[in-house]
């Protein structure tokens, strides 16, 4: 294969969570968050956001089983990630088919960063010919990407590298990484722990984040953080809370990255590098300038 | 017919002139174009002043709308008394201090103090921010009314004011192509009931949501989108309880010949498209 002719991953495609108590994160996904519930399958429950058959879903099970789906190109391209992984250091193996049948994929690669995170290189996720269809009007087009807590950067930085993702700004050492046009799908926050920070999805506009605020604020249900807008990437974002510590965002408006390349902006780790409007966290470090 | 160009200035009454112009320049963010003889002149955009504080009681308020010329002028003073309106030809020096050629005052059915002035002055600098709200400009005044269909008939059939949108029988009125330059409420006595200011974009909105939080300015309603002229708006308490709106997006209407004023219920909704509610703020009621 030649690696100049496309690249080797292609957007973030699930995130599978782990839930302590399954039906509650179900409604939560469902009822407050406004996903389409689609399937059950060997007590994982599972939920759409946009053209694909699934984006979200949740299991009974250890927290340490979560994992985040990375779509990649095609099957040599994942012959070269897990060549690549490997010569770096990094703990993969192949999935079953039970494995890619739980994941709704043809094949993957499972595969752990520095930190401890599963990330999941799949081939071939399933589709839906059905469009989206929503529980409620919370304007969700799309899984949109990730927030991952790191506990050794150097490292994870390193496996997100021979994806091929490169490093948009950093804000301390908060690293925004893109994979496609956008300023980025994955950003990774120095954190005393692994896990998913935050699972994000775009919705079609302000309106959009404004009317989910005012819906939570009715039900007395916590916002994170937002709304705001991040300087680096001009994205807005509402962080909300979710099952497990894990937040689900709505945002909206990141910038592209245009054809010519630019090197990474460093940003101090300052409120005003995190959010331009003013909005603070005051509850989750990672997302705070207080820590790094 | 009184043909209204533009809504000018407001002038408002205040015991605590230092107050008033602590909060005008630290929250609001308008300019300091001048502090005359116990009265302040702000300015928002290219004109000399849009805002004018003066020493006095907080019940002493106008607004001044720009009529064409001269003539306009006396042709509307004619116009009023023949309806029974008390017309008061400013004086020289009246002009002088609200920085026009001329004007005339009297009083709205509800009993709202009115000027319609000629020829309000222009700065050749352009405006200055004391603080980086982005603002672009004084735009629309919100005015009580003791009876909404009466004065949308004073407003529409002496003056020129065209009806853009009705929320239950309150209506949004235009005098140009803006969605609406008068907001009339329902209230039981004349007042101003709220005054706004454009900002650039939606972005500063928020951040003035969160500056002004952060300040403990009272927020009495939004951050919000108004379903009638799209606009996203904030709303604030200022000295002697005026409050201030800041907005950006407001519609124009774009076919005069054709467009129809639409009509929205009496809601919450029709006030907000995102679900803020007022909190401190009367809104105008229903019956």
């Amino acid at each position: 294969m030649n690696p100049q002719s496309h690249p080797l991953v292609v957007s973030v495609c699930y995130v599978r969570l782990s839930a302590t108590e399954l039906h509650a994160s179900a409604r939560f996904a469902a009822d407050i968050f406004g996903l389409q519930r689609v399937a059950e399958n060997n007590g994982e429950i599972a939920f759409r956001s946009d053209h694909r058959f699934r984006t979200v879903s949740f299991s009974n099970g250890p927290n340490d089983n979560s994992s985040i789906g990375i779509e990649v190109w095609d099957e040599p391209a994942l012959d070269e990630i897990e060549r690549r992984l490997r010569e770096s250091g990094f703990a993969t193996s192949r999935a079953s088919p039970e494995d890619c049948q739980l994941r709704y994929v043809q094949a993957a690669l499972l595969a752990i960063d520095g930190s401890g995170n599963r990330i999941d290189l799949v081939v071939r996720p399933r589709q839906s010919g059905r469009r989206y269809f929503p529980s409620r009007d919370a304007g969700i087009t799309q899984l949109h990407g990730v927030g991952m807590r790191s506990t050794d950067l150097g490292r994870d930085l390193k496996f997100w590298k021979e994806l091929g993702a490169e490093v948009s700004d950093w804000v301390g050492d908060i690293t925004y990484l893109r994979i496609d046009g956008l300023h980025h799908r994955i950003a990774l926050y120095p954190a005393r722990r692994h896990g998913l920070l935050y699972a994000a999805f775009e919705v079609e506009t302000l309106d959009n984040i404004m009317q989910n605020i005012y819906f939570r604020q009715e039900r007395q249900i916590r916002i994170v953080q937002g709304p705001g807008r991040e300087p680096c990437s001009k994205q807005i974002f509402l962080h909300v809370e979710g099952p497990d510590g894990v937040i689900f965002s709505y945002v909206n408006g990141m910038s592209e990255i245009g054809p010519v390349r630019r090197p990474a902006r460093q940003f101090p780790r300052m409120p005003e590098s995190l959010c331009d409007w003013g909005s603070e966290s005051k509850d989750v470090p990672e997302l705070s300038a207080g820590v790094s | 017919m009184i043909n209204l160009k533009d809504v000018s200035y407001v002038r408002l009454g205040t015991p605590d002139m230092e107050s008033a112009e602590t909060f005008a320049t630290s929250c609001l963010g308008l300019q300091v174009a001048e502090r005359g003889n116990k009265a302040l002149y702000l300015r928002s955009d290219d004109r000399s002043h849009t805002l004018c504080y003066t020493e006095g009681n907080p019940a002493d308020q106008a607004v001044g709308f720009e009529v064409e010329d001269d003539d306009s002028l006396q042709q509307a003073a004619a116009t009023l008394e023949r309806l029974g309106h008390h017309v008061q030809a400013g004086s020289a020096e009246d002009a002088a201090r609200r920085r026009v050629r001329a004007f005339i005052g009297f009083k709205d059915p509800s009993g709202n103090h009115i000027e319609l002035v000629v020829r309000p002055e222009r700065s050749g600098r352009r405006y200055f921010a004391s603080r980086d709200a982005g603002i672009t400009g004084f735009s629309h005044i919100g005015l009580n009314s003791t009876d909404p269909a009466r004065d949308e008939r004073f407003w529409t059939q002496v003056c020129n004011a065209r009806v853009s949108d009705r929320i239950g029988d309150i209506p949004l009125m235009r005098v140009n192509s803006i969605h609406h330059t008068i907001a009339l409420v329902r209230a039981p006595q004349a007042g101003i009931q709220h005054v706004n200011h454009q900002v650039q974009t939606s972005d500063d909105v928020l951040r003035s949501f969160y500056f002004l939080s952060e300040r403990r300015v009272p927020i009495v309603f939004g951050p919000g989108r108004h379903p009638t002229s799209g606009a996203r708006f904030l709303y604030f308490k200022g000295p002697d309880g005026m409050v201030f709106e800041y907005s950006v997006g407001v519609d124009e209407v774009e076919d005069e010949a054709t467009h129809r004023p639409r009509q929205f219920g009496f809601e919450p909704s029709s006030f907000c498209m995102w679900g803020s509610k007022p909190a401190g703020m009367a809104l105008p009621s229903g019956k």
